[in-house]
């Protein structure tokens, strides 16, 4: 249960800024388990279920998975969450957007 | 406070546990993983290192704490809300620095699949690798128990 008892329609957050666009991408390793992966992206992104594990399917078949894009300083703090849970996350502009 | 208890055999968690200890001095100094920010000055560079590492240190603290005298008296280890977190990180950060020093000759296919001739592994990695899987067993169990806590928590 995520703390607002409410599920993202999306899953993949977006912001804009004049400091332009940037995306949290999770990267995969041979160490962490499946469902650590889908439990951290549930707690830090407040995913649904279904989506936490689409995202770590990603991850794990294709090696990455942007998992959010928005402002600097927030992807910031969403990389170093994720480092807090032993995930290898990068921040990269978003160059698509 | 949903709580969950594991009985364990102690004579063959024991020697793991000696695999944990021998990773704990290496654990406090150095953060398991790949950390950082690439593009970082010195100065958010330095804090970013010393936060996560703090943390780390913490993890390993919990985690050899439940194996404490207790836990060779009774055999016991006792999950909830309020320890579930930092040993999920824990028992992540102890099988990454396995994986970087202890593991490093298994190699990672065979770690992330978890086929290999374990009694044909030297008694050193052999341990290491009994250890690794430990660590997974417990966190499986703490997700499938405890997940609705580390999540409302």
């Amino acid at each position: 249960m995520t703390k607002t008892g409410t599920l993202p329609k999306e899953d993949v957050h977006t912001e804009t800024s004049l400091g332009g666009r940037w995306r949290v991408v999770v990267l995969n390793d041979p160490v962490n388990l499946m469902s650590y992966v889908v439990l951290v992206f549930r707690k830090v992104f407040g995913f649904d279920d279904q989506t936490a594990r689409r995202r770590m399917l990603e991850v794990h078949e294709q090696g990455r998975s942007v998992v959010w894009r928005g402002l600097r300083e927030k992807a910031e703090a969403y990389v170093f969450t994720l480092q807090q849970w032993h995930l290898t996350a990068v921040i990269e502009p978003d160059e698509a957007s | 406070m949903k709580r969950v208890e594991v009985k364990l055999a102690v004579p063959i968690v024991a020697p793991l546990l000696d695999v944990i200890r021998e990773q704990a001095p290496g654990l406090r100094e150095v953060s398991a993983g790949v950390t950082g920010l690439p593009d970082a000055d010195d100065e958010l560079r330095e804090a970013w290192a010393d936060e996560l590492l703090a943390g780390q240190r913490g993890e390993v603290d919990a985690l050899l704490a439940l194996f404490g005298e207790e836990f060779f008296r009774e055999g016991v280890v006792a999950f909830d809300g309020d320890n579930a977190e930092v040993i999920l990180r824990a028992c992540a950060a102890v099988r990454l620095r396995l994986r970087e020093h202890a593991l490093k000759t298994v190699g990672d296919e065979a770690l992330e699949t978890g086929e290999l001739e374990i009694s044909r592994l030297p008694r050193e990695t052999n341990l290491a690798f009994r250890c690794y899987v430990f660590l997974a067993t417990l966190q499986e169990v703490i997700i499938q128990h405890l997940d609705e806590s580390i999540l409302g928590g």
